[in-house]
């Protein structure tokens, strides 16, 4: 009993904080089939979030890309969404931060000592091309929305409940819009 | 039935039902959850939510049933009250223990989740982990010792010919890769264990991080856990030129740890995360098992207290019916059914309800039945009673009037709404007159006779004497016993003033028989003595047989008028009815006696046999006649007869009077269906004598000296035979006065349509028979 009413007490009475994430500045940059993203983000992690880390629970984020086709007078045409996963994770022998992509970013680890290099890598996209599968019109203008969350579905399933109730699991970035360089 | 009760399953019970077990199966595979880390480990959230929303459903299905069940409580609606009752009950031993059983449950389990860590064991991992970093600090410091080593040794190398050294210094330190980087990162040479065949053709490169750190003359050794053939030591070191002023390079040596420190510490790094990860989901674990427990407790809840709505819906139900019912069947309703929910005990007492209802309908519709049969009966009795010429009285066994019919009051002359519900005696007491009545009835009941019969005559006053034969029976009653008597009585004065009548006329005609026929031989005898013996007498005996003779003469002539008398009255009537007009008639009588003609409307006549009146002292006769009379059927020749009769009496008896005065009038009466004309003949003389009054139209009945007493019984006699009728009565202010009333007939109706009327032509007199 006492454990469940601790366990909503974030709900309840979560601190207010000032962590969490935000975009940084985005270049994107398209050719016909390919827009090459460059960019960097401010990930900056609560300490409920960096203890779990701690801990070592892995953390997934999402960086959610959607490219729109500009129209005038009517609502921008989708043309493609992208949602590119990395994951954070902590090795406790080597006391060493893990980084790594799960999918569309670079595959290969890369092992830091410090929490904040770690962060500092995982929130830059450093020349990122994606793949479009349409070409896209030489004389329209596009935007590309960007923003960052983390992921909660992939926490253990034990903590998603409190994830979910809790302020200090809440990280996710405001959507961004970017002009899409030609 | 059936379907309702499908309908009701289909509604209430199957999609509650459903929900339960789906919210069962979800809680369970939520509890699976927690543990796994499959697909359900990645549906959890789903299925908490999907809990979460069904169990809310529920909740709000319950306080819906339950709002309604307080609202019917409240408008006090059959049934409610028991229903909330055993819900109440129901509730009280559904949730109760489990709520127990919950309480005991998240205790036990918070202390079985905490006891499954152990601060020994904590430490122990603790320690292993730092017993790992220790060896691998060992070879960590050897393999740093190496490269500073080589790092001097290749200072001398220049960049064109520091490969065959790398090679040479990696096969004699035993390392797996060496590279060495221009200060600015680039690749000069590298040296790998591996051959191009493992396909990696780019050497490993350490982070801007550790570069810029070499460049500022530091060194970096570390375990490198990023790559994927396990664990390898990294180390980044220096090499500083020979030449003063040239750029330093960079020499990184990665050596892939033995695969038996690289297992051992796998597992001890794999052993310490797992148990952190514990640890740390030690709260979140505790509140997902406290938070399934509670849900699974609140579901079980919640199914209890939507079962005991359900169950004391079901089981209050037919109590509900049956109370409308009886409710239904207190208010007269008996054709109500209540529907048989099953065959336990309440079943048998639906079935006895609707048995007995249907008993009481069935009885009822026979007593209507019955009712309505009597009803006909009584009305059919009440309809024969009501058009009985006799009068009929019923009274019970305590001689109180209980029925009478109309013919009843007329008869007795009395008013008989009054008396019904009275008594005998109230009768006789109420009405005097009718004591002879009441005094039969109660001598017959006395003397308890089954059947009797009884004459009595009423005087209700001197002209209006009634005969009235009564008989009385005994009525049956309930158990055998009598049930008061009814008595039916008849007026018979009519028939016997006819019986008198008829007597008086046999009387008549013998004596015209007998009398007349030595009449004439006596006169004749008479006149004979007279005309031989008179001049043969002398002087002195002369005027005596004179006188003797002619009083014989005169007698048998009387008498010879007294015998036409009664031969007139007892002629067979020989009426021969013609179309005729009475106030012509009138007028053609009178004419006979008419002396002078005196103002409109009133003659003064000297009527024969009042010739010796004085002059001044004539009878005045009024005439007033309607002139919009209608013609009747008569015989003109009977209806003079009938005039003259009654005006002769009307001087006879103004004989004394100085003043005297006759009124005649005609009338026509219409009174309903019946047409009749109304013939007065009133004077202002002594009037009838009180105590011949009943016997006025009598034969031999008269108050005159020299009367045969015919002349009256003669009239009637017309009248009747005219199907008329004569009433004769004094009045208040002296005089009497004589109606004759006569039908007038169909036929007489449509004569007088075509205005062909008779009287007029016959002006023949008729001789006194009066006398």
């Amino acid at each position: 009993m006492c454990t469940l009413v601790t366990g909503m007490l974030p709900l309840l009475c979560a601190p207010a904080l000032a962590a969490g994430f935000a975009v940084g500045a985005i270049q994107p940059r398209a050719t016909e089939r390919i827009l090459q993203v460059n960019g960097n983000f401010d990930l900056s992690l609560t300490p409920k979030v960096e203890e779990a880390i701690g801990k070592g629970i892995p953390i997934q984020l999402v960086f959610d890309l959607r490219l729109y086709r500009q129209r005038p007078l009517i609502w921008d045409e989708r043309i493609k969404t992208w949602d590119l996963r990395r994951e954070l994770s902590y090795h406790a022998l080597s006391g060493q931060y893990l980084v790594g992509g799960v999918s569309a970013v670079p595959a290969d680890r890369e092992s830091f000592t410090s929490l904040n290099e770690a962060l500092t890598e995982l929130g830059t996209l450093d020349t990122v091309a994606l793949s479009i599968d349409q070409a896209l019109a030489a004389d329209a203008a596009y935007r590309l929305d960007v923003r960052v969350r983390l992921d909660i579905e992939a926490l253990p399933s034990l903590l998603r409940p409190v994830a979910y109730t809790s302020r200090d699991w809440n990280l996710n970035s405001e959507w961004t819009t970017w002009k899409v360089q030609r | 039935m059936e379907s309702a009760t499908l309908r009701k399953y289909l509604i209430g019970v199957v999609p509650l039902t459903v929900l339960s077990v789906l919210l069962v199966a979800s809680l369970f595979m939520m509890s699976a959850a927690t543990q796994d880390s499959g697909f359900l480990g990645r549906i959890y959230s789903v299925l908490l939510l999907i809990n979460v929303l069904g169990i809310s459903t529920l909740l709000v299905l319950i306080l819906f049933n339950l709002y309604f069940l307080l609202k019917q409580y409240r408008a006090r609606v059959m049934g409610s009250r028991l229903t909330l009752r055993l819900l109440l009950m129901f509730v009280a031993l559904a949730v109760a223990p489990v709520a127990v059983v919950y309480l005991f449950s998240i205790q036990t389990l918070n202390r079985g989740i905490d006891s499954w860590f152990d601060v020994k064991i904590e430490r122990a991992l603790d320690d292993a982990l730092l017993l790992g970093r220790t060896s691998l600090d060992a070879i960590k410091q050897d393999l740093l010792k190496n490269a500073n080593e080589m790092a001097i040794e290749l200072e001398a190398s220049s960049n064109r010919t520091v490969l065959p050294t790398l090679n040479y210094l990696r096969e004699v330190h035993a390392v797996t890769e060496l590279t060495l980087f221009a200060q600015d990162g680039r690749i000069i040479a590298a040296s790998s264990q591996e051959g191009p065949e493992s396909g990696k053709l780019i050497p490993d490169r350490p982070s801007d991080t550790i570069l810029s750190r070499i460049r500022q003359g530091q060194t970096y050794a570390n375990i490198d856990a990023s790559a994927r053939s396990g664990l390898r030591m990294r180390v980044v070191v220096p090499v500083y030129a020979r030449d003063v002023g040239a750029p330093i390079r960079i020499l990184q040596v990665l050596q892939t740890l033995p695969s038996r420190y690289a297992k051992l510490g796998e597992s001890v790094q794999t052993a310490y995360a797992e148990y952190e990860k514990l640890v740390y989901l030690r709260g979140p674990l505790k509140f997902s098992f406290s938070l399934t427990l509670s849900l699974v407790a609140l579901l079980t809840m919640l199914v209890a207290l939507w079962a005991a709505i359900f169950s004391a819906r079901r089981v209050v139900a037919p109590i509900r019916e049956l109370a409308a019912g009886t409710r239904a069947v207190a208010l007269g309703d008996y054709k109500k059914r209540i529907p048989v929910p099953s065959h336990d005990e309440i079943g048998i007492l639906v079935e006895s309800f609707n048995e007995m209802t249907r008993q009481i309908a069935r009885a009822q519709s026979q007593t209507k039945r019955s009712q309505r049969e009597t009803e006909m009966q009584r009305t059919y009795l009440e309809t024969i009673l009501t058009h009985l010429s006799s009068g009929v009285m019923s009274f019970d066994q305590r001689h109180l009037l209980r029925t009478h019919n109309a013919a009843a009051g007329p008869m007795l002359g009395i008013d008989m709404a009054a008396a019904t519900g009275q008594s005998v005696d109230w009768l006789a007491q109420a009405h005097a007159h009718l004591a002879p009545f009441t005094n039969s009835i109660k001598d017959a009941l006395r003397a308890g006779g089954r059947e009797w019969r009884a004459e009595v005559t009423l005087i209700e006053d001197t002209p209006n004497r009634r005969t009235l034969l009564l008989r009385g029976t005994l009525l049956p009653g309930l158990k055998g016993r009598y049930g008061g008597y009814v008595v039916v009585f008849d007026d018979v004065t009519n028939l016997i003033h006819a019986q008198r009548a008829a007597a008086w006329g046999e009387v008549a005609r013998r004596m015209a028989h007998e009398i007349k026929n030595p009449l004439t031989p006596i006169q004749l005898s008479a006149e004979r003595i007279r005309h031989k013996y008179l001049r043969m007498l002398p002087e002195a005996e002369r005027a005596t047989l004179d006188r003797a003779t002619h009083t014989i003469v005169e007698q048998v002539e009387s008498l010879k008028g007294l015998v036409n008398a009664f031969a007139d009255y007892a002629r067979p009537a020989q009426v021969r009815p013609r179309a005729i007009d009475v106030n012509h008639l009138v007028r053609d009588v009178v004419e006979l006696y008419r002396v002078e003609r005196g103002p409109v409307g009133t003659d003064t006549l000297v009527l024969r046999g009042a010739e010796g009146r004085e002059r001044g002292s004539n009878i005045k006769l009024k005439l007033e006649l309607d002139a919009n009379l209608p013609a009747i059927m008569a015989d003109a020749g009977r209806l003079r007869q009938v005039l003259h009769n009654l005006l002769l009496n009307a001087r006879d008896a103004l004989m004394q009077e100085p003043k005297a005065t006759i009124r005649i009038a005609t009338r026509h009466v219409v009174n309903g269906a019946q047409s009749i004309i109304e013939v007065c003949i009133q004077d202002n003389g002594p009037g009838f004598s009180p105590d011949l009054m009943d016997r006025l139209f009598e034969p031999y009945v008269t108050s005159k000296v020299k009367g045969t007493g015919l002349g009256l019984a003669i009239v009637k006699r017309i009248v009747e035979e005219h199907r008329g009728s004569i009433a004769a009565e004094n009045l208040s202010n002296g005089g009497a006065i004589i109606t004759i009333r006569l039908p007038v007939s169909e036929a007489a109706r449509e004569f007088d349509k075509a205005g062909a009327l008779v009287g007029t032509d016959a002006r023949r007199a008729h001789g006194d028979p009066g006398g």
